[in-house]
């Protein structure tokens, strides 16, 4: 018998005992539905983890670059650590100054010969920086030049984080996106761009009436629904305004001088942990104040405003940076630095525009002789734990399968009870024991099919509810408009697993009734009427 | 040579401890055309032994021949191929499948044979037509009366052209004329197309009148031939 007979005959067999076959398919409709809803929760919520809220906190699209600064930190800190030959630290040609500095500071205390890895990293300068930005998949590289420090604005002060940037900006597309108003002018102009981080900041102030400084922006604030016009109406209303960056005045002996700019220790700064602007007038004899001119402000990124934590208020001429930073250094960075010499940037943060991509990114950077740095481990691990959440989920959407399954067992002992003449005279005329077992089985494959596509659409249809029921009670909880959640993943390979596995499992279930069947004995099946 | 032939056999059933013999080493052997009769009470074995010619059944003991070969040595699909292609079985109660029309129940054991289905409309029409029931094609065999479903088995029977067609009382469930009807059939089956039947009845005037040759069965015995 032709295989197509077969299926047809199963078919009929099926839509002779239409309420029968469809309680059955229900059975399967349930456990493959319990199954998809289970297991795309797990993975939606994989999703929104991974893909989603971790690549836009870009904890996982970043790469941190470290330049020989960061060694000469790290040996500082790592003296018991027994390092390789630092003669190692002469072969890179590019840093030959800084091992010798090295050298130096290693001399200071006996016998340590600060080395943390075989080979320094490469000079992290702008030329470096460049190269970087060129590794194809790198959205953009930012030398790292942030520090905290007091800035006022309209009669407040606060602590800001600031960062330093290049004026030329070719490299950076993170600088092309501007609200309102444009990049510095120049290197060593008296200009600030600040990010809408900063925006909110002064707009928070405005509606606390400074009574109390609440920091704006918590890691997971949500971000408020605002259209882009009013943005950038917000962004261009601040623009041409002065920000005041304060430092502290020369009061100790001893100072030191980085680009041309004092550093002060530690110690003397008394107001450290103050809450500024209390007596601005106090303050500003102790402070030297630098005016900076707002000329611009930086788009904020979409979505979750989860960026706040990690970004900073506003961005300065990075020659400025420097300066400001060697000041608020602490002593022992500080003396880092100093030993080091000019070794570039510290290091720098590499934005990846994948998260598939940061391992070969990574390693080629480290080809290039620097040293990279990401979370991706991470990123396993996480998958891994997923996986057995998600296998979890999976079992127990199971469970409601297998009693499904016995559904199907029962069902065709019941229609081969009914059917054994019929069999019986299939026999008769000649259709063999392996025919009449593919037509059960064909028959319970045809259920697990047709319950197993019905389940991922059942599936599917309870995660829509669920999704927007989920995003209507946080609507109602938090008052406001975030962006829609998706809960839910149906991954093509869930939905063609789940009804693959139906399938096998209606197959399993068909296996002692389509025996049965095969066996039935003709002349017993034919003898009564 | 015989089409068909007993040899010695005998065969047992279990029922609950006892062993019942239906069958007590019997020979009997069909000549190629024939028209034989079985006739004997209920259980004289007649119908245990057109089982074991039909490759429903296998014998305990003996062997039965096929056109001078044993089936004995058949597997079970070679036996379920034997079933399809070298006999046909006509049953009292016709067996027809209820939910299938005359046509389908012919199809079906065309099916078996692997026919495509465009083959299977033509040579079920064709043989429906052979049994005057072309006009009845459409109807289930719950439409039909008793004689036409047995004329619907015997053109199911005749589907792949078997040599032999058994026949277990088919007329059991007729009235006297229709059963006349159904035996004309079988009688012109073998006159025209030279195929061997072979009948178990109890009704000695059918018997009679049709076949050309009668055996008599008692407790598993031929005690006339």
């Amino acid at each position: 018998m032709k295989f197509t007979d077969i299926i047809a005959l199963a078919w009929r067999n099926l839509r002779q005992a239409k309420l029968r076959t469809s309680l059955t398919i229900t059975g399967v409709i349930v456990g493959v539905a319990a199954i998809v809803t289970m297991v795309s929760f797990g993975l939606g919520l994989q999703d929104n983890l991974l893909k989603d809220a971790l690549a836009r906190i870009d904890l996982f699209t970043s790469i941190t670059v470290m330049g020989p600064g960061a060694d000469a930190l790290l040996a500082m800190q790592d003296q018991n650590q027994d390092g390789a030959a630092n003669a190692n630290g002469d072969d890179n040609g590019a840093d030959a100054s800084n091992g010798e500095k090295s050298d130096g500071a290693a001399s200071t205390t006996p016998e340590a010969t600060p080395e943390p890895s075989p080979t320094p990293a490469r000079m992290l300068d702008d030329p470096a920086i460049a190269e970087l930005q060129s590794i194809s998949g790198v959205r953009y590289v930012l030398p790292n030049f942030s520090f905290s420090n007091y800035v006022r604005f309209e009669g407040r002060t606060r602590r800001a984080f600031i960062g330093g940037a290049p004026r030329s900006v070719e490299y950076n597309p993170r600088f092309k996106k501007f609200l309102a108003g444009h990049h510095f002018a120049s290197d060593d102009a008296r200009e600030v761009v600040v990010t809408e981080r900063f925006i909110s900041w002064v707009r928070s102030k405005k509606r606390i009436n400074g009574n109390r400084r609440r920091r704006p922006g918590g890691p997971f604030q949500v971000a408020p629904t605002r259209s882009e016009e009013e943005r950038a109406r917000e962004a261009n209303g601040i623009l041409g305004k002065e920000i005041i960056l304060l430092t502290l005045r020369e009061q100790n002996s001893a100072p030191a001088s980085v680009f041309g700019i004092p550093i002060i220790d530690v110690s003397s700064n008394e107001i450290s942990g103050g809450t500024a602007g209390d007596s601005s007038s106090e303050l500003g004899e102790q402070y030297e104040e630098r005016v900076y001119r707002i000329v611009g402000v930086l788009k904020a990124e979409d979505g979750f405003d989860i960026n706040n934590f990690m970004e900073t208020d506003m961005f300065i001429p990075l020659e400025h940076a420097k300066g400001f930073r060697e000041a608020g250094l602490d002593p022992m960075s500080r003396m880092g630095e100093l030993l080091a010499g000019d070794t570039g940037y510290q290091n720098a943060e590499i934005r990846v525009a994948d998260v598939s991509q940061v391992d070969s990114i990574k390693e080629e950077i480290k080809k290039r002789g620097f040293r990279a740095w990401s979370f991706t481990n991470q990123v396993e691990e996480i998958k891994r734990v997923f996986l057995i959440v998600n296998s979890a989920l999976a079992l127990l959407g199971g469970i409601s399968l297998l009693v499904a399954s016995f559904g199907i067992s029962n069902t065709m002992i019941m229609s081969i009870r009914e059917r054994t003449r019929e069999i019986g005279v299939m026999k008769a005329i000649g259709g063999s024991d392996g025919e009449i077992m593919r037509i059960f089985f064909v028959e319970a494959s045809l259920i697990g099919l047709a319950g197993g596509a019905l389940g991922v659409l059942g599936g599917w249809g309870i995660d829509r509810v669920a999704n927007t029921l989920a995003n209507r009670w946080i609507l109602k909880q938090v008052g406001q408009t975030v962006r829609h959640i998706e809960f839910f993943s149906i991954p093509w390979y869930l939905s063609s697993g789940a009804i693959l596995f139906a399938i096998i499992v209606s197959l399993i279930a068909a296996i002692y009734p389509a025996m049965r069947a095969a066996k039935v004995d003709p002349i017993k099946a034919l003898r009564y009427e | 040579m015989a089409i068909l032939e007993a040899r010695n056999v005998t065969r047992e059933y279990r029922m609950k401890a006892e062993n019942v013999r239906a069958l007590a080493e019997i020979s009997v052997a069909i000549e190629r055309g024939e028209f034989m009769a079985i006739l004997g009470t209920s259980g004289s074995g007649k119908s245990t032994l057109l089982n074991l010619f039909g490759g429903l059944d296998r014998p305990t003991s003996g062997e039965v021949l096929f056109d001078g070969e044993s089936l004995a040595p058949l597997s079970s699909w070679e036996m379920s191929r034997y079933r399809l292609r070298r006999v046909g079985m006509i049953f009292q109660s016709f067996n027809l499948i209820p939910t299938m029309t005359a046509r389908e129940n012919v199809s079906l054991a065309l099916a078996f044979a692997g026919l495509s289905k465009s083959e299977r409309r033509r040579r079920s029409l064709e043989l429906l037509d052979r049994v005057g029931l072309s006009q009845r094609a459409g109807h289930l065999p719950s439409e039909l009366s008793g004689g036409e479903q047995q004329r619907v088995s015997i053109a199911r029977a005749i589907a792949n052209e078997p040599q032999v067609l058994l026949a277990d009382e088919p007329t059991g469930n007729l009235d006297s004329s229709r059963a006349a009807e159904v035996m004309e059939v079988l009688d012109e089956m073998r006159r025209r197309d030279s195929k061997t039947i072979v009948l178990v009845t109890h009704d000695h005037e059918l018997a009679g009148r049709f076949a050309t040759r009668i055996i008599r069965l008692k407790d598993g015995r031929v005690i006339a031939d």
